[in-house]
C-alpha cells in the first residue's frame, strides 16, 4: 500500500519542472514517513474536515475522497478536488517529505531489531490511520472493512489459481461453509434467536469465542475442500473447474435444504463482532501466513506443481499431497473470511453465494495479478473501491468495469502486479 | 527544497485563517427520502418500478412547494441508492444513506435477501425503514424501527386457501413450488397448513417441488395430474407461471391453477399469454377496474412511462406515502435529524386505516400492517380484474 502513495501524492499541484524535482525529493521518504504523513492527513481531516466542508460547499465531509459525491453532482468537482488537495495530497506530502530525516533514521534504527517487530510498529501506523478515517463515517468503516475481507478471500483464492495454476470455482462454496458454521456457533452459544433459541453462554463472552467461530468456519471449509479434493485427484484444468463449480452449487442447495440453519429464508441476526481491529488482524494475520507459506518449500511445490506436474513428481514433489494441502489451505481462509462475512452482514442466505460472488472473487484475483501477494491486495481493494466509487453511475457501472477488465487482460494478461513476492525487508527499510 | 516548504507551510496557515473567517456557518434542513432498489442486479425491473413511484410522488411534493410540516414548509429530496440486488450491497447502501445523506426514512429494499439485514442497520441506527415488498417475517421481527407494506405470507395463504373453498367448494387441493427459494417455500407451507385446517388432513394430495431455473415441471405436473387435484396452487415468479401453466395444460390438466401476489408483474400474461386467462391469484391490487386514487396512480404512472405499474410499483407508492403522513404528524421538525427521526417511527406506529391505493393499513406491534388482500382473475383481454376483497 505504502509503495502506491508517491504517483497520488505528486500528480496534482507541480508544474512540468518541478515534478521530476518533486519526484526525486520524494522517493527518500520510507514506508514510516508516508504511513505518518497519512496519519497526519487524516487527523487533519477529522480535525477540520467539517468545517473545510462547509467552506467548499461540500454538503459533508466526502466520504471516498469525493469522488462518489462528484459522480452524483458534477458542479462540485472543484470543491471535491480542493478539498482532497487541501486535506490529503499537500499534508501527505509535506510531512512525508519534512519528517523523512527523523523517519529514516527510525527505519535504520527499526532495522536492527527482529523484522516482526517491525511489522508491528508499521502495522500499528496503518491501523491508526484507518482508525481515524474511518472514525468520520460509518459508511467508510463498513467500506473499509468489506474490503478487508474481500482481501483475505481474494489471497485465499490466489493459492489456488495463482500458485497451484488450477482453476477453482468452489469459493462461494468455502465461503458459505464458513459463514454458516461460524455463524452457528455464535447464535448457538452467545445469541438469543429464532432458529435455536435461548444462548448458552452469556454474550458478553462472545467477543473473546469469536477467533474459534471464525477457525471453526475455516475448518468447515477446509473440510469442504476435502471433499472436493478426493474426487479432483485424477483431473486437472477444465474438469477440476467443473468439480468445483458442482461443488458450489451442491453447498448451495444443501443449506437451501436444510430447515433447522434457516433454508431458503437464510440466518439472520448474528452478533456484530466483525469489528475494525477484528477485521485488521484477521487481514494482517492472513496476509502474513499466506505470504509466509508461499515463499516456503511448499509454495515451491505449488509453482512446480502448476508448471509441470510430471516432472515435479519425478523431482520428488509429493504432488498430491501438496494440492491437498494447497486446496484446504486455500479453502480455510476463504472460511474465515466468510465468517467475517456473516457477523458484519450480519444476515446470509444461500442465494447470496452463487455465481455472481464466485464472478467478483474472480475479477479480483485476476484483475491484481496472479501469484503474487501483493496483487491480490491491490485487486481486491481496486475492484471493490471501483465498483464503490461508480454505483451512482448505476447501469454504467456494469459497463465500465467490465471494459476496465478486459482492457487489463488485453495488456497485461496475467494482471496488474502478477509474479512478484511481498519483500516486507525491502519494503519497510530506509531509503538512504 | 527549502522554497517548496516555504510555500507549502504558507498554503497551510492561508487555509487555516479560511476555516476560522468561516466557522459558524449554518445548513439549511432539507428532508431526505432514501430508496434503496435494486436498480441493476437479477431484478432491474423492480427497481425500475420503485423509483419511478418514487420520482412521481416528488414530483407532487415539489408541485406543492415542499413537505408541510407543522407550521413550515420543507423541500424535500430523495436519495436513490441501487443495491444491485445483493444483501452487502444493500447494507451499504443503508448505511450510507443514514450517515453520510442523513436521510429521514428509508424506503426499500424490496426482496427479503436485501431487506433483512438492511433491516439491521436501519435498527441500530434508529432510522424509519418501510420495506415495500419483503414478505420475511425476520424483516421487522424484534425492530421497532422496521416496518412493510404488504401482508405477510402467514396472511396470504389462508387467504388463498378459503377464497378457493367458498368459490369452488374442492377438497382436493394440489401445490407445485420451489425450494430453493424463500418466498414460493414459504407461501406453499403456509397454504398446505391452511387447506389442510380447512378440509382435514391428507386433503393437499400432491406437494410437489422443483429447484431455481428448473424449466422441465412435467414429471412434477404428471404426478399432480394423476394425483386426482381439482385445482393447483403455485406461488411462483411471472416467469415460471409462464411455464408451468402450459406445460400443464399440454399434459392434460384443465383444472384451475391459482397464483400469488408474484404472479402480478406485467410480464405474466405476455409470456403465458391465453394459458393464463380466467386464472385466479391473490394479490395487493387490480389494475384493471381500479378506481379512485389506485386508478390515478395507473393512468398517471402509464402515461409517463408506457406500461401498467405492478404492485412494486404501487407498495412503493403507499410506503413513501405512509412515511410522508408520519413525517407530517410528528407536527413539527427540530432540524436535528436524529431526534426527528424518533418521532417519524413513533407517528408510523400510531399510524390507523391509512388509505392507500393497495388498501387500508393500520400497523400493528410488529410493523407489519393489517390489511385485505385482493383476488384478481386474469380477464379474457389478458387484464387484471379485480374479483373479490379478502379480509383478515
Amino acid at each position: 500500500m505504502a509503495t502506491q502513495i508517491p504517483q497520488t501524492a505528486t500528480s496534482e499541484h507541480a508544474t512540468a519542472g518541478l515534478l521530476p524535482r518533486i519526484g526525486r525529493s520524494l522517493a527518500t521518504v520510507p514506508a514510516l514517513g508516508w504511513l505518518v504523513g497519512v496519519l497526519c492527513a487524516v487527523i487533519i481531516e477529522y480535525v477540520i474536515g467539517d468545517t473545510l466542508a462547509v467552506m467548499l460547499y461540500l454538503p459533508k465531509v466526502p466520504a471516498l475522497f469525493g469522488t462518489t459525491l462528484v459522480l452524483k453532482q458534477p458542479l462540485l468537482f472543484p470543491s471535491a478536488l480542493l478539498f482532497v488537495l487541501l486535506v490529503y495530497v499537500l499534508p501527505i506530502g509535506a510531512v512525508a517529505r519534512l519528517s523523512a530525516g527523523w523517519t529514516n533514521r527510525a527505519a535504520v534504527a527499526l532495522e536492527r531489531v527482529p523484522i516482526w517487530l517491525s511489522v508491528l510498529v508499521h502495522l500499528g501506523l496503518l491501523y491508526a490511520v484507518l482508525h481515524v478515517w474511518t472514525e468520520a463515517s460509518d459508511y467508510r468503516l463498513q467500506v473499509a472493512k468489506l474490503i478487508m475481507i474481500a482481501v483475505m478471500l481474494t489471497l485465499s483464492i490466489n493459492v489456488i489459481n495463482g500458485y497451484m495454476g488450477e482453476f477453482s470455482c468452489s469459493h462461494p462454496g468455502f465461503m458459505a461453509l464458513g459463514a454458516y458454521a461460524s455463524s452457528v456457533f455464535t447464535l448457538l452459544l452467545f445469541k438469543q434467536d429464532r432458529l435455536f433459541g435461548a444462548a448458552l453462554l452469556p454474550e458478553s463472552l462472545g467477543p473473546y469465542f469469536f477467533p474459534i467461530a471464525l477457525v471453526i468456519g475455516g475448518a468447515a471449509a477446509a473440510l469442504g475442500a476435502l471433499v472436493v479434493a478426493i474426487p479432483s485427484f485424477r483431473t486437472r484444468g477444465d474438469y477440476l473447474a467443473i468439480i468445483s463449480l458442482a461443488f458450489m452449487f451442491i453447498v448451495k442447495s444443501a443449506i437451501e435444504n436444510i430447515e433447522p440453519i434457516g433454508g431458503p429464508r437464510g440466518m439472520g441476526g448474528q452478533p456484530h463482532w466483525s469489528t475494525l481491529p477484528a477485521v485488521f488482524a484477521g487481514m494482517a494475520i492472513c496476509i502474513w501466513i499466506i505470504n509466509n507459506f508461499v515463499r516456503s518449500t511448499m509454495g515451491k511445490a505449488l509453482n512446480a506443481v502448476r508448471d509441470n506436474e510430471i516432472a515435479a513428481d519425478a523431482m520428488t514433489v509429493n504432488t498430491r499431497r501438496t494440492k491437498m494441502v494447497a486446496f484446504m489451505f486455500g479453502a480455510f481462509w476463504a472460511g474465515v473470511a466468510g465468517g467475517f462475512y456473516a457477523h458484519e452482514v450480519r444476515h446470509v442466505t444461500p442465494g447470496s453465494f452463487g455465481i455472481q460472488m464466485l464472478a467478483e472473487i474472480l475479477a479480483m484475483v485476476y484483475f491484481g495479478g496472479l501469484n503474487s501477494v501483493v496483487g491480490s491486495i491491490v485487486g481486491a481493494v481496486s475492484i471493490s473501491m471501483i465498483s464503490e466509487i461508480l454505483k451512482p453511475l448505476q447501469l454504467y457501472k456494469w459497463i465500465i468495469i467490465p471494459l476496465i477488465l478486459i482492457l487489463v487482460m488485453i495488456f497485461r494478461p496475467t494482471g496488474l502486479v502478477a509474479f512478484r513476492d511481498f519483500d516486507i525487508k525491502r519494503i519497510l527499510g530506509a531509503r538512504r | 527544497m527549502r522554497k517548496l516548504s516555504t510555500v507549502l507551510v504558507l498554503v497551510f496557515s492561508v487555509m487555516l485563517v479560511m476555516v476560522f473567517i468561516s466557522c459558524g456557518k449554518k445548513r439549511e434542513t432539507i428532508i431526505k427520502i432514501g430508496i434503496n432498489a435494486p436498480i441493476t442486479g437479477d431484478i432491474p425491473k423492480v427497481g425500475e418500478g420503485s423509483k419511478f413511484a418514487a420520482q412521481m410522488w416528488l414530483e407532487d411534493i415539489e408541485k406543492a412547494g415542499g413537505l408541510q410540516v407543522g407550521d413550515k414548509k420543507y423541500p424535500v429530496a430523495l436519495v436513490i441508492e441501487d443495491n444491485e440486488s445483493k444483501a452487502e450491497s444493500a447494507v451499504k447502501a443503508n448505511t450510507k444513506m443514514i450517515t453520510e445523506d442523513g436521510v429521514m426514512v428509508i424506503i426499500g429494499p424490496q426482496s427479503s435477501k436485501q431487506a433483512v439485514p438492511a433491516g439491521g442497520v436501519a435498527n441500530d441506527y434508529q432510522t424509519p425503514m418501510i420495506s415495500p415488498w419483503s414478505t420475511n417475517p425476520d424483516t421487522t421481527k424484534d425492530r421497532p424501527f422496521v416496518f412493510r407494506a404488504c401482508f405477510l405470507d402467514p396472511f396470504q395463504g389462508p387467504v388463498a386457501a378459503k377464497f378457493v373453498k367458498e368459490e369452488f367448494g374442492f377438497t382436493r387441493a394440489a401445490v407445485l413450488y420451489d425450494v430453493a427459494s424463500d418466498y414460493p417455500k414459504g407461501l406453499a407451507e403456509f397454504f398446505k397448513k391452511a387447506w389442510e385446517e380447512i378440509n382435514g388432513p391428507d386433503s393437499v394430495v400432491a406437494y410437489e417441488s422443483f429447484t431455481t431455473k428448473d424449466t422441465d415441471f412435467s414429471s412434477q405436473l404428471t404426478k399432480i395430474k394423476d394425483s386426482g387435484a381439482e385445482f393447483l396452487f403455485t406461488p411462483q415468479y411471472y416467469n415460471e407461471v409462464a411455464l408451468i401453466v402450459k406445460q400443464a395444460h399440454e399434459l392434460g390438466f384443465n383444472n384451475p391453477i391459482i397464483g400469488s401476489d408474484s404472479w402480478g408483474s406485467a410480464e405474466t400474461v405476455s409470456l403465458c399469454g391465453e394459458d393464463c386467462y380466467g386464472l385466479f391469484f391473490s394479490t395487493h391490487y387490480a389494475a384493471a377496474g381500479a378506481q379512485g386514487a389506485t386508478k390515478e396512480f395507473i393512468d398517471r404512472y402509464q402515461q409517463k412511462h408506457g406500461y401498467v405499474p405492478d404492485d412494486v410499483a404501487a407498495l412503493t407508492w403507499d410506503a413513501i406515502r405512509l412515511a410522508q403522513q408520519a413525517i407530517e404528524n410528528t407536527g413539527g421538525l427540530t432540524g436535528d435529524v436524529k431526534k426527528d427521526r424518533i418521532a417519524v417511527r413513533d407517528q408510523l406506529a400510531k399510524i390507523k386505516d391509512f388509505a392507500g391505493i393497495t388498501g387500508n393499513m393500520t400497523f400493528t406491534e410488529e410493523g407489519d400492517p393489517i390489511k385485505c388482500a385482493v383476488i384478481v382473475r386474469i380477464s379474457d383481454q389478458g387484464e387484471y380484474e379485480f374479483y373479490k376483497q379478502v379480509c383478515p
